[in-house]
C-alpha cells in the first residue's frame, strides 16, 4: 500500500507526455500524408526524367512512376544530355540568365534613382508624380498587353535583332518597385547624407555611395523578384521574339521555348521531364538561397495596400 | 499612331508644366522651398523612369482605353476608324448568343469561384499546420512550398502529363489501381475546369501560406496565453486572436489572389489550347487582339475587365476593412 502512495505522484505527470505523444505522432502522420500528397507529381517529373520510354511505359500504372529508374540510371544522364545539348536548352538558359541579369541592373538603376528622388528630394511637380505612381499600382496593367505589343512593334520597326530590346526594356519599369524603394529609402536617417554632403559629394554621389550601400536587403528582393518574373515570363517574349529555325543563335528564353521543345515529335517523356526539371532548377535554387529576402518582401510592401 | 502617342506626350507634358507652375506659385503657402539645382538634378534621376513609365505602362493603359471605341486591325496601324460602341454592343450580342466570349466568362467566373476559396483556404490551413517550431514542421512547409518553385508554364506541362488521357496518364493509372475506367480529364468539359482549378490551387497555396505564416509570426505571443487564462477553447483563440492578428494580411491575400485568378490564362492556353469549355477572359482577349488582331474588340473586353476587377477589389476592401 505504501508502494501505490508513492507512485501515485509520478503516475499524474506521466500521462499528459503520452496524450501529447500521441498527437505529435497523429500531427506527424497527417504531416506526411499532405506533404506526399503535394510532392507527387514533382516527384513523377524527377522520376521520369531519368527513364528511357520503355522503362517509363512499363513503370506506369505501379508505384514505380514515383521512383527513379535504379537499374538503368545511365538513362537519366542520356535524357538530360540529349536536351541540353540536342534540343538547345544550354542556349536557351543562357539567354534567360542574360535577360534576367540585364533586367536586374536596369530595374535598380531606373526604380531606384525614382525612388530616391521621391523619397527625398524636394521639387516642383513632385506631388502630381506621386499620385501617378498609387494610380498606376492600382490599375491593373496586365490587360493593356496587346497596345504594349503594338507599341513595341511600331517603336522597335520590323528589325528581328532589336526584338531582344523589346523583351527587356518594358520589363524595366516597375511602379511597383519605385514604390518599394520610395518606403524603404524613407527609412533611411537623413544624417548619413548629410555627412556625405559636408564633405561636397552631388546627390548622384549620395544615390550610389551612401545610399545603395544602405539598402542591400531592398536591393537583394528587387533583384529576387525580377529574376523570377523574367525566368517565368513564357508570353511575352513569345509575342516579341522571332522563332529562330535557321540554325543562328535562338532569342527565345527557356520557358517559351519550352513550347517548340515539347512538341518536337521524336521528344520522348523522360526527355520533356528532364527539361522541365532543368528549368525550375534555377527558382529553386533562388528560393533556397533567398528565402529571407522573398520573405522580406511581402513583410515590407504588400502588407500596407 | 506615333502622332497620336505625340499629341499624348505634348498633353501630359502640358499638364506636368501646369502642376509645376502651380506647384512653385503655391510653395510659399505650404512652407516649401525649391531650389534650381536640387530641382534639375531631381528631374535627371527620375527621366529614365518617366520615359519608361510613359512608354510601356501609361501610353498602354491610354490606348487600350482608346482602342476600345476603334475597328483598329494590328496590322493597319495607320488606318483606324472610330466606331462609338460598335464593340461594345458586338460584346454583348456574342454574350446573349453564348458564343465564345459567353463561354470565357462563364469560366473565367468558375475558375474564380472555385480557386479564390479552395487556394486561400489550403493556404491558410496549411500556415497553421505547420506554424510550430520543429523538425518535422519545417520539412512538411518546405513540401507544401515546392509547388510554388514550379513556374506556371512547366506547371501546365506537367499536368498535361498527369491528366493525359488513356491509361498511360498518370492520374488515370492510379484510378486504374482502384478499377476507375480511364478518363479524358482536359476534353471532358465537365472536368477541365475543376482540374485547373486544383493544379493551379496545388502550385500557388504554397505562397500565400508563407505569407499568412508571416502574419501569423507578428501576432504576439501573450495574446494567446491571455487567452487561455480566460479559458477560451480552441475556435474561440483561433476567432478573437489568431483571425483578428491575421486580418489585413487576410484582405491582401483575398485580393492578389481574386486578381491572378481573374487573369488565369497560361493553364488553359497551353494545356488545352483555344477551346470553349477551357478558355478564360484573359485568354480571349490575346486570342481576338493577338491571333485574330482584332485589337479594338480585345480593347473593349478589356476594359470592361479592368472596370470588374478593379471594382470588385475596391468592394472586398471596403468590407474588410478594420473596424
Amino acid at each position: 500500500m505504501d508502494n501505490r502512495l508513492l507512485e501515485m505522484p509520478n503516475f499524474r505527470p506521466n500521462k499528459q507526455p503520452i496524450k501529447k505523444t500521441v498527437k505529435e505522432i497523429i500531427y506527424h502522420i497527417v504531416g506526411i500524408v499532405l506533404s506526399l500528397l503535394f510532392i507527387m507529381p514533382i516527384m513523377y517529373m524527377l522520376a521520369t526524367s531519368t527513364k528511357s520510354e520503355s522503362a517509363y511505359a512499363e513503370s506506369v500504372g505501379t508505384l514505380n512512376m514515383f521512383l527513379p529508374d535504379f537499374a538503368n540510371l545511365g538513362v537519366a544522364f542520356d535524357n538530360y544530355t540529349s536536351v541540353l545539348v540536342n534540343y538547345d536548352i544550354w542556349k536557351y538558359a543562357l539567354n534567360s540568365f542574360l535577360y534576367a541579369g540585364i533586367v536586374i541592373v536596369l530595374n535598380i538603376l531606373v526604380n531606384g534613382l525614382a525612388g530616391y528622388v521621391m523619397a527625398k528630394l524636394t521639387f516642383p511637380g513632385k506631388r502630381l508624380l506621386s499620385f501617378m505612381i498609387i494610380f498606376l499600382i492600382v490599375v491593373p496593367v496586365e490587360t493593356s498587353i496587346i497596345p504594349l505589343y503594338s507599341i513595341v512593334k511600331i517603336m522597335l520597326g520590323l528589325k528581328q535583332e532589336m526584338s531582344v530590346v523589346g523583351v527587356i526594356l518594358p520589363a524595366t519599369i516597375s511602379i511597383f518597385n519605385i514604390f518599394l524603394f520610395m518606403q524603404f529609402f524613407q527609412n533611411i536617417p537623413k544624417e548619413y547624407e548629410e555627412a556625405a554632403r559636408i564633405d561636397g559629394a552631388s546627390t548622384m554621389d549620395v544615390f550610389f555611395k551612401v545610399i545603395l550601400p544602405l539598402s542591400k536587403p531592398i536591393l537583394a528582393t528587387v533583384a529576387v523578384f525580377c529574376f523570377i518574373g523574367v525566368w517565368n515570363d513564357y508570353l511575352w517574349p513569345s509575342m516579341i521574339l522571332p522563332a529562330a529555325d535557321d540554325g543562328s543563335w535562338p532569342l527565345l528564353p527557356i520557358q517559351t521555348a519550352l513550347m517548340s521543345i515539347k512538341s518536337i515529335e521524336s521528344i520522348t517523356t523522360g526527355e520533356i521531364m528532364a527539361s522541365l526539371v532543368i528549368t525550375s532548377i534555377p527558382i529553386f535554387v533562388i528560393y533556397v538561397c533567398a528565402q529571407k529576402y522573398i520573405v522580406q518582401g511581402f513583410g515590407t510592401s504588400g502588407l500596407k495596400m | 499612331m506615333t502622332t497620336t502617342s505625340l499629341i499624348i506626350l505634348g498633353l501630359f507634358l502640358l499638364a506636368f508644366v501646369g502642376f509645376v507652375v502651380y506647384d512653385i506659385v503655391t510653395a510659399k503657402k505650404r512652407k516649401e522651398v525649391y531650389r534650381v539645382k536640387s530641382t534639375a538634378t531631381a528631374y535627371l534621376m527620375l527621366l529614365p523612369a518617366v520615359i519608361l513609365a510613359f512608354l510601356f505602362i501609361l501610353l498602354p493603359i491610354l490606348y487600350s482605353l482608346g482602342y476600345a471605341f476603334t475597328d483598329y486591325y494590328l496590322l493597319l496601324p495607320d488606318d483606324i476608324g472610330f466606331v462609338f460602341l460598335d464593340n461594345f454592343a458586338e460584346i454583348f450580342q456574342e454574350i446573349s448568343a453564348k458564343g465564345m466570349l459567353y463561354n470565357a466568362i462563364k469560366n473565367t467566373f468558375t475558375f474564380v469561384i472555385g480557386v479564390v476559396p479552395l487556394q486561400i483556404g489550403m493556404a491558410l490551413l496549411l500556415a497553421l499546420f505547420v506554424n510550430r517550431n520543429n523538425v518535422g514542421s519545417k520539412i512538411f512547409k518546405v513540401c507544401f512550398f515546392a509547388p510554388v518553385v514550379i513556374s506556371l508554364s512547366v506547371t501546365s506541362f506537367l499536368w498535361e502529363q498527369i491528366l493525359a488521357p488513356g491509361e498511360g496518364g498518370l492520374l488515370n493509372s492510379l484510378l486504374g489501381m482502384f478499377g476507375v475506367a480511364p478518363h479524358d480529364w482536359l476534353r471532358d468539359p465537365n472536368t477541365a475546369m475543376p482540374c485547373i482549378i486544383v493544379l493551379s490551387a496545388w502550385q500557388g497555396c504554397g505562397y500565400q501560406m508563407l505569407i499568412f505564416l508571416s502574419g501569423l509570426s507578428n501576432i504576439r505571443k501573450d495574446l494567446y496565453e491571455a487567452a487561455a487564462l480566460d479559458g477560451a477553447n480552441w475556435w474561440h483563440r483561433f476567432w478573437n486572436v489568431t483571425w483578428v492578428g491575421l486580418r489585413s494580411t487576410f484582405v491582401y491575400v483575398l485580393i492578389t489572389v481574386f486578381i491572378g485568378a481573374c487573369r488565369i490564362m497560361t493553364q488553359p492556353m497551353l494545356m488545352t489550347g483555344y477551346m470553349s469549355h477551357t478558355v478564360t477572359l484573359s485568354y480571349y482577349m490575346y486570342n481576338t487582339g493577338y491571333t485574330e488582331r482584332l485589337v479594338g474588340e480585345s480593347s473593349a473586353v478589356a476594359l470592361l475587365m479592368t472596370i470588374f476587377i478593379g471594382g470588385v477589389t475596391l468592394l472586398q476592401r471596403r468590407l474588410f476593412r478594420e473596424k
